[in-house]
């Protein structure tokens, strides 16, 4: 099951194609894009089936002509039904089989837009955090500067406690406009992005379910 | 009956693959065509489930002792799925009916009667332990949505109450089916031992492009019904042994533990606890909250919160589960239960193995990623 060794004597079988799995490649050692090698494999398992029906089918019909060959009449008129069966099976089969194929879609399509969901939500996530150590480092850096102008104080009574007191003031003052401003820009810009995206949903909703694989 | 005439006649019919279940089902459905309806619009799991299941029994026919129980778990488990004695011989005969097609020239009228042997012996096993449980359970349990908790925009906790008395070993795990996902049947392990008003508790992972999970971590709400097959699992508490406990549990693979540490806290004397609960980022730990707050209470019990994909600070160690495992040290006295995904699951059993913890002191869950 979860190594690619099949057995040189036995024929590969659908089954194996689908359990097989491969080892990582070793660290720092490059590998084939895995999306790419299981959509392969997965065609490969189908066309696998394709074959394997033909074949079962055609082996049906050789001993079926062969039999009328050696001429066994007894059987002639009896096969008749039988072989409306195994006909009627066919036809199921592939009936079923793209049934299971417009599953197999549906669900890979709603997988990828869940995906593609998750990856955005990271990085919106990891946008945000970066942006707010950001601001806050901007903050810090105009309210520093701020609190060095602050001239020293002409009354030698106050002392050194008054400037750092007004050191301070000058900080926070500073430091609490900065980030006000920029918490204020952000939220109007993801406000904004929150209407385009209603927007845009109301847009292509009805193109967009029309696209989407009938499951009735 | 001729074992080895059966083994060598499946091993050229299995050849053709998927091939064969689907004649098998076509022909079922053709002859039968009100089965069709116990069965999903998708079949492809199915008949891989067929396949495997067929080449199993037919790999152990001439050894009973394992057969057996593997059978009688076979016809209990179809209970659920609505699965009546009268619906054997018509599976019998689309059975027949398909590897005679697929024999070709090879087939005769031997294999036909050792098949038709085989396949009414084991029926017959089947239904029988399906009738001895019929006597003692249900086939399924309504369950009713009592509680429903988004902890994360992909992971729910739930709480539901069976219409019926439901027993089980904290630890195992239930089927369950969602009205909105009919004959889609998913496990889920019990996240709480036993209570006395019955009640269960779910932990739910969304697995993306799944049919199952969504609904029940989106969809479901309170005073909604769901279906539940009857408890499985062997990843139980060794009650006996009086080793110290080492619990290792991946994102949702978390729940069968939790049902065991509330097990192992109703003792009188608890075995030492180390549970390692492990997500790939900070978000993913979904219950710490209430793990930490267990511990606080509990001396005998310890702890660790595990972050893989990023750093963590102070809140959780930083690793893999099996690193961080290695790390913290010897557990050979220790006995094991480890539960998450497939890949985490066997990484972590080798690395207790390394550390020098036999098989038998391991016990596993792995959960499927459908």
């Amino acid at each position: 099951m979860t190594s690619p060794d099949i057995h040189a004597a036995q024929r590969l079988t659908p089954a194996e194609l689908q359990a097989v799995s491969f080892q990582r490649a070793p660290l720092g050692r490059r590998g084939f894009d895995e999306e790419q090698v299981r959509a392969f494999l997965r065609q490969v398992e189908q066309e696998l089936v394709r074959v394997l029906n033909e074949k079962a089918a055609l082996e049906n019909e050789v001993s079926r002509l062969r039999d009328r060959l050696t001429g066994s009449p007894p059987g002639a008129s009896v096969v008749q039904p039988e072989d409306a069966h195994i006909q009627a099976v066919r036809i199921l089969s592939n009936a079923q089989q793209t049934a299971d194929q417009y599953v197999a879609d549906a669900q890979r399509y709603s997988r990828e837009i869940a995906e593609e969901a998750r990856r955005g939500r990271d990085e919106i996530l990891s946008d945000a955090q970066s942006r707010a150590v950001l601001v806050l480092e901007e903050a810090h850096r105009q309210a520093s500067n701020a609190a060095d102008a602050v001239a020293p104080s002409t009354e030698p009574m106050s002392g050194d406690e008054r400037r750092d007191l007004e050191r301070e003031i000058a900080y926070l003052r500073t430091f609490s406009d900065v980030y006000r401003t920029h918490l204020r820009s952000y939220l109007e810009a993801l406000l904004r992005n929150v209407e385009e995206w209603a927007i845009s949903e109301r847009d292509s909703l009805p193109g967009a379910r029309s696209a989407l694989p009938r499951m009735d | 009956m001729d074992a080895q005439r059966l083994k060598d006649n499946f091993a050229q019919v299995a050849q053709h693959g998927d091939a064969v279940a689907l004649f098998f089902y076509s022909d079922l459905f053709l002859r039968n065509p009100r089965l069709r309806e116990m069965f999903p619009v998708g079949m492809s799991h199915q008949r891989d489930r067929l396949l495997s299941a067929l080449g199993r029994i037919v790999s152990q026919v001439d050894n009973l002792p394992d057969l057996v129980p593997f059978v009688q778990q076979l016809g209990r488990d179809h209970r659920k799925f609505g699965v009546e004695a009268l619906h054997y011989p018509e599976v019998g005969a689309s059975l027949v009916a398909t590897l005679r097609y697929f024999s070709g020239p090879s087939w005769s009228a031997q294999l036909a009667q050792d098949w038709t042997d085989a396949y009414n012996l084991l029926s017959k096993v089947m239904i029988e332990a399906a009738q001895e449980d019929a006597s003692v359970r249900p086939s399924w349990w309504n369950a009713q949505i009592l509680a429903h908790e988004r902890r994360r925009f992909d992971l729910a906790v739930m709480r539901v109450l069976p219409d019926r008395p439901f027993g089980y070993q904290p630890g195992q795990a239930v089927a369950v089916e969602v009205p909105a996902r009919l004959r889609m049947w998913r496990y889920y392990s019990m996240a709480n031992a036993p209570r006395p008003d019955n009640t269960l508790d779910f932990h739910v992972r969304l697995v993306d492009g799944g049919p199952v999970s969504p609904v029940l971590v989106r969809s479901v709400a309170v005073g909604d019904w769901i279906k539940l097959g009857p408890p499985i699992g062997t990843m139980t508490f060794g009650e006996r042994s009086g080793r110290d406990v080492l619990l290792i549990g991946g994102s949702t693979g978390l729940a069968p533990l939790k049902a065991i540490l509330e097990q192992m806290a109703a003792r009188p004397a608890p075995p030492r606890v180390h549970l390692f609960f492990g997500a790939r980022h900070v978000d993913g730990l979904y219950d710490l909250e209430d793990l930490q707050k267990r511990a606080a209470g509990l001396p005998w019990l310890t702890v660790v919160p595990v972050v893989s994909d990023h750093d963590p600070g102070p809140v959780a160690e930083r690793g893999t589960l099996p690193d961080v495992i290695g790390r913290y040290g010897l557990w050979r006295d220790h006995d094991a239960y480890v539960c998450g995904s497939p890949g985490m699951t066997d990484a972590t059993v080798d690395r207790l193995l390394q550390l020098g913890l036999s098989h038998d002191r391991i016990r596993t869950d792995k959960y499927a990623d459908a």
